[in-house]
């Protein structure tokens, strides 16, 4: 993806310009941008399958019985944690570094905190520690559970590691309060894996009826 | 020079060494698990994804962002590779498009031949009635391969087209995203190499994977819906990287409605790549799934007490005809892009009707994602959506006929020359005028559910995605082939080839339709010859190998022409478009100053007017 | 020999184009209705499909004549003669034209919107005088009456509506009689249904229309359309079969 390209790069892209600075690097960052968004114009359309994919065969007025205070921690931990991302950017903006490596890594472990929530009490990946209520495989119900945040979470995991690359990156002085491409597109992949989860929550805890389905 | 120099060669020891990674992962993994060590399934979906992330890695497709993760720059270098021969750039990674946009059409016609070939192979098996050679087992695994491969064929031959001609149209120095261009093609290459691998296992629901026929068969599958996965995930990379280099890297004065129209037709098809794709992305992902875990998505299950608590299939067909009905527009968008690029040309008079033009491919785009379940008339769904989808489908007709008048509206009171390219231009409006008005006659559900797989429906989209794509595509080779190669093709044998193709296909077509409306089903081995089909389905064998051998011919011309051929010089056709007014072959960098649009770019026969400006060497 | 115009918006042009177009419309009509024999025809729910189909027919003959024709007059009319140098006429396009031949399509849509409506509820509707399942698997066909007979070769009276339900278990199927028209999948954990009133006495084809594994091309049934007396004697002589096999248990 658009990742984190600096002047250098801008520069090499257009040798025959003799002023390839500043104004590189603007129009370099204006395409990252726009590709970034059509990124999650696309995406969208996947998650969008996935709400498809759960209303088609649940319809609208079943769901399955999840544990509603988990469901609830989880989510209010991974809103939470855009609050810290957002701390973490404005820091870089103002040039606190010190501030930006504890919130982002706050961020990161916030993130850590859902996918072992989702991965212990939703997944019953530990039954030792929580006993499993849902498989992949045993009706429709846990089958689409497990696709909607089984893709949200693979897509909580990627923006751990690209908070941690991030981090490390700032860590050796790669950002400044001017150029942090990197850190900008790290915090809005972040805020964008928060949005999918704002419109997978009701769909998985709140429409519908919760049915004990007998097999 | 060693071989492992070669990108190509370093990719393939990445993927047969991260095919074995990737199993002994899934092995010892389910080991630690305590499950049993061997699952067919889950072994070869392991093996699958770590031999295209090896390929990848062993290519050095990521090997700058590898680098960006650890803070270490890297510059974009453009040039021949040091040290080694000008030819190894086009076997790795190498960020120029105008590389990529060769790699791209190369491969794209390379999967033609081996889909065409694909095709040869079933047709001589129905030239007569009676099973002879190929057993149905084999008959279905070579039908089905023949769809995948062809439409693969398809796909990268319009990346092709976009990423050699678009920064060149548009006056740009590269795309927006070189490595992401590099990337994108580079990932089609160890789904293709999958994709073929997958033949050895045999699978057989054709191209549309309906489960839950594909939930049973051979472990193929899962081969098939990772490679299509692949060239998905690539094709919305590579659209995505168009739409950003169209959007932000025009020129000063280059308008959107001052863009060559190609750009036009090409943004089109982007928009829907991008979008569209992850559709069947995310439907072959689940039937995956649901094979390796059991996951009932699509196929029905049933409790104690009858009740169905599992999947249903035709939830698969929204999924899967919500992107595979709009692709069609992402096969033919280009192509009749090319057609209204060409024609100017040809004719020395303005595209007729510019915007209309322009915005009818949006139309088209946008339509097309409304019609998706005219492809289900038959599947059982609600009653009422036939009608909807009917109606919606009947629009599309709407925007495709305003092309079809603007081009005749180009063509009339101008100075027609018959080249090649305008030769196949004009076949390909013959032949796409074929497939569009057998639309409507399958958009109205009634004829459908008679009509619905049968040997009508395989005339019309054959029809469809020739005039819609083949033709223009060969329109293309032969009319940037001066630009790529600096010499002309040889104009007998490419008339020969436009000859001898153009007739063989009406004639294909036409038989193909005339079985169909006899009873005649799709995917069938051997057919009764009651039906009384024989002789057209002989008719359809010689058609095809017609067309075969008229391949044979373009593919020698363009391989003795790029020795022999005739220096072409910069600007063979007389264009005004910009990559005409660069030297043939195009240099490394193709624009040695900027341009700037000072006009309108079809203004042919109006004194005085030119397209773009190039700035001076003394001004920037 | 005619002398053509040199302007090309001269209206001599169009009016022997528009001549050209009439002609080879009902030539190629006739062609098309030659070449493309529908076999829909031993239904009642067949003949709104096949008079749709062959009202297409027409459209198409004209529709491609209307192209073809305007192309093949342009590249005769307007090719480059041996040493003219000139460029084409110049105009970039007519707004009205572009309007007409949007507006007009757009009304042609709506038409056929409504035929289309009606063709299909006449070829999806019928009564359910006789009743048959029919089950699909791979890679064959079973038929299960009401009255508990079951049989490998589907028996209908002619003139009767007939209502099947088509099931399948393993993957889906279609059902289709070429020469009764329209045809319908069987979809595994849904019964969908067909609407047929045979019209002709015959033996005819049942053939599975969607790609279903392995012998899919061989997925056929013998389907029988016969007078009501022979429908009633097959019926009675199947149901003492059955009884008696039951009975001998």
């Amino acid at each position: 993806m658009a990742a984190v390209t600096t002047s250098a790069q801008a520069a090499a892209l257009h040798p025959h310009d003799a002023h390839a600075g500043h104004d590189h690097y603007a129009a370099q960052l204006r395409m990252n941008r726009l590709g970034l968004w059509l990124f999650f114009i696309s995406e969208g359309f996947l998650f969008g399958g996935l709400l498809t994919v759960r209303f088609f065969l649940w319809g609208a007025d079943t769901r399955p019985e999840l544990d509603q205070t988990i469901g609830l921690i989880v989510t209010s931990v991974l809103l939470i944690s855009s609050v810290s991302m957002r701390l973490a950017e404005t820091a870089m903006e103002r040039g606190n570094r010190k501030a930006f490596s504890v919130f982002i890594l706050l961020t990161a472990l916030f993130g850590l905190i859902f996918l072992g929530g989702v991965m212990v009490f939703e997944w019953g990946l530990f039954p030792s520690l929580y006993p499993a209520h849902l498989t992949p495989w045993g009706d429709k119900y846990g089958a689409v559970v497990f696709a909607m945040t089984g893709m949200h979470a693979l897509h909580v995991i990627s923006g751990i590691i690209f908070i941690l690359i991030v981090w490390n990156l700032a860590r050796k002085g790669n950002f400044s309060q001017e150029r942090h491409w990197g850190v900008e597109s790290c915090a809005i992949y972040w805020h964008y894996v928060d949005v999918v989860w704002i419109f997978f929550y009701p769909a998985l805890y709140l429409i519908g009826n919760a049915v004990h389905v007998t097999h | 020079m060693r071989l492992t120099s070669l990108g190509v060669v370093r990719g393939l020891v990445g993927y047969f060494a991260g095919m074995l990674i990737g199993m002994a992962v899934v092995v010892i993994s389910r080991l630690v698990l305590g499950m049993s060590a061997w699952d067919q399934e889950a072994v070869w979906v392991g093996g699958i994804i770590f031999s295209i992330i090896g390929f990848l890695l062993g290519v050095g497709a990521m090997s700058d962002w590898l680098k960006w993760t650890r803070g270490v720059q890297t510059p974009l270098r453009h040039g021949p590779p040091v040290n080694q021969p000008a030819w190894t750039r086009y076997f790795g990674v190498d960020y120029n498009h105008k590389v990529i946009g060769i790699q791209y059409g190369v491969t794209a016609f390379m999967l033609l031949v081996v889909g065409g070939s694909f095709a040869l192979i079933f047709r001589s098996e129905l030239a007569d009635s009676g099973i002879t050679f190929l057993q149905p087992g084999t008959y279905n695994t070579v039908l089905s391969m023949h769809g995948w491969v062809a439409l693969a064929a398809i796909l990268l031959g319009i990346a092709g087209i976009a990423n050699y001609l678009v920064p060149l149209m548009i006056g740009a120095e590269d795309m927006a995203f070189p490595r992401l261009n590099a990337f994108a093609y580079w990932l089609n290459v160890p789904a293709i190499v999958t994709l073929l691998i997958s033949m050895l296992f045999g699978w057989d629901s054709g191209w549309t994977a309906y489960p839950p026929l594909s939930l049973r068969g051979p472990v193929g599958y899962q081969m098939v819906f990772w490679a299509i996965f692949g060239i998905g995930l690539s094709s919305i990379l590579g659209s995505l990287n168009l739409i950003v280099t169209m959007l932000l890297m025009r020129p000063k004065g280059m308008t959107l409605f001052r863009m060559p129209i190609l750009c036009w037709a090409i943004l089109a098809t982007s928009i829907i790549q991008l979008t569209a794709t992850q559709l069947i992305g995310q439907a072959f992902l689940m039937l995956s799934f649901e094979r390796t875990l059991g996951m009932p998505l699509f196929n029905p299950i049933y409790n104690a007490a009858g009740e169905n608590i599992g999947g249903q299939p035709i939830l698969f067909q929204h999924l899967f005809w919500f992107y595979s009905h709009p692709a069609v527009y992402v096969f033919v968008l280009p192509g009749l892009g090319i057609i209204s690029e060409l024609l100017p040309v040809f004719s020395r008079k303005p595209l007729f009707g510019y915007r209309w033009v322009a915005l009818s491919s949006l139309a088209i785009a946008l339509v097309g994602f409304l019609v998706w379940g005219h492809h289900m008339f038959t599947s059982g769904y609600q009653p009422y959506l036939r009608v909807v989808f009917m109606i919606s489908t009947l629009l599309v007709a709407v925007p495709t006929g305003v092309k079809f008048f603007s081009w005749l509206g180009t063509l009339w009171g101008g100075r027609l020359t018959f080249q090649t390219p305008m030769l196949f231009t004009l076949g390909a409006i013959s032949v796409f005028l074929i497939g569009g008005l057998s639309g409507p006659i399958l958009a109205t559900a009634a004829t459908d559910l008679f009509l619905h797989d049968t040997y009508f429906i395989v005339g019309h989209f054959h029809a469809t995605i020739f005039g819609g794509f083949v033709f223009p595509f060969f329109a293309a080779i032969y009319y940037w082939y001066p630009k790529i190669t600096g010499r002309m093709y040889n104009e007998t044998m490419g008339k020969l080839h436009f000859w001898l193709m153009t007739p063989g296909f009406w004639l294909m077509s036409l038989a193909q339709m005339t079985a169909g409306t006899m009873g005649m089903r799709r995917r069938i081995a051997d057919y009764d010859p009651a039906l009384g089909v024989e002789n057209v389905q002989l008719l359809v064998t010689i058609a095809g190998f017609v067309i075969a051998f008229s391949i044979l011919i373009m593919i020698y011309n363009l391989f003795t022409s790029a020795e022999v051929g005739v220096l072409a010089g910069n600007n063979p056709w007389r264009s005004r478009s910009p990559e005409w007014q660069i030297p043939s072959p195009a240099p490394e960098h193709s624009y040695a100053r900027p341009i700037t649009v000072v006009g309108e770019p079809y203004d042919y026969g109006l004194a005085g007017s030119t397209y773009i400006a190039t700035a001076g060497a003394g001004d920037d | 020999m005619l002398k053509l115009p040199q302007s090309s918006t001269d209206r001599k042009h169009f009016m022997i184009v528009g001549a050209l177009v009439v002609v080879t419309t009902i030539i190629l009509g006739f062609f098309l209705l030659a070449i493309l024999p529908i076999k829909a025809q031993a239904s009642v729910q067949a003949e709104p499909i096949r008079w749709l189909f062959q009202l297409h027919l027409w459209l198409i003959a004209f529709l491609f004549s209307l192209v073809v024709v305007f192309m093949l007059y342009s590249l005769l009319v307007f090719r480059r003669r041996k040493g003219d140098t000139s460029e084409g006429e110049h105009f970039e396009g007519n707004t009205v034209l572009e309007i007409v031949w949007t507006v007009v399509p757009l009304v042609l849509v709506v038409i056929f919107s409504v035929i289309g409506l009606r063709t299909l509820q006449q070829a999806t509707s019928g009564g359910d005088d006789v009743q048959v399942e029919a089950v699909g698997f791979q890679w064959s066909w079973t038929f299960n009456y009401p009255n508990g007979v079951t049989s490998a070769e589907m028996v209908l009276p002619v003139d009767k509506p007939a209502l099947i339900s088509l099931r399948s278990n393993d993957v889906i199927h279609s059902f289709w009689v070429a020469e009764w028209g329209p045809k319908q999948d069987l979809v595994p954990g849904m019964t969908t249904t067909l609407h047929i009133t045979p019209s002709k006495v015959g033996e005819f084809s049942l053939a599975c229309a969607e790609l279903c594994g392995l012998s899919h091309w061989s997925m056929l049934a013998k389907i029988r359309v016969v007078p009501e007396d022979e429908y009633t004697a097959w019926m009675d002589e199947k149901l003492a079969a059955q009884n008696l096999q039951t009975a001998s248990r």
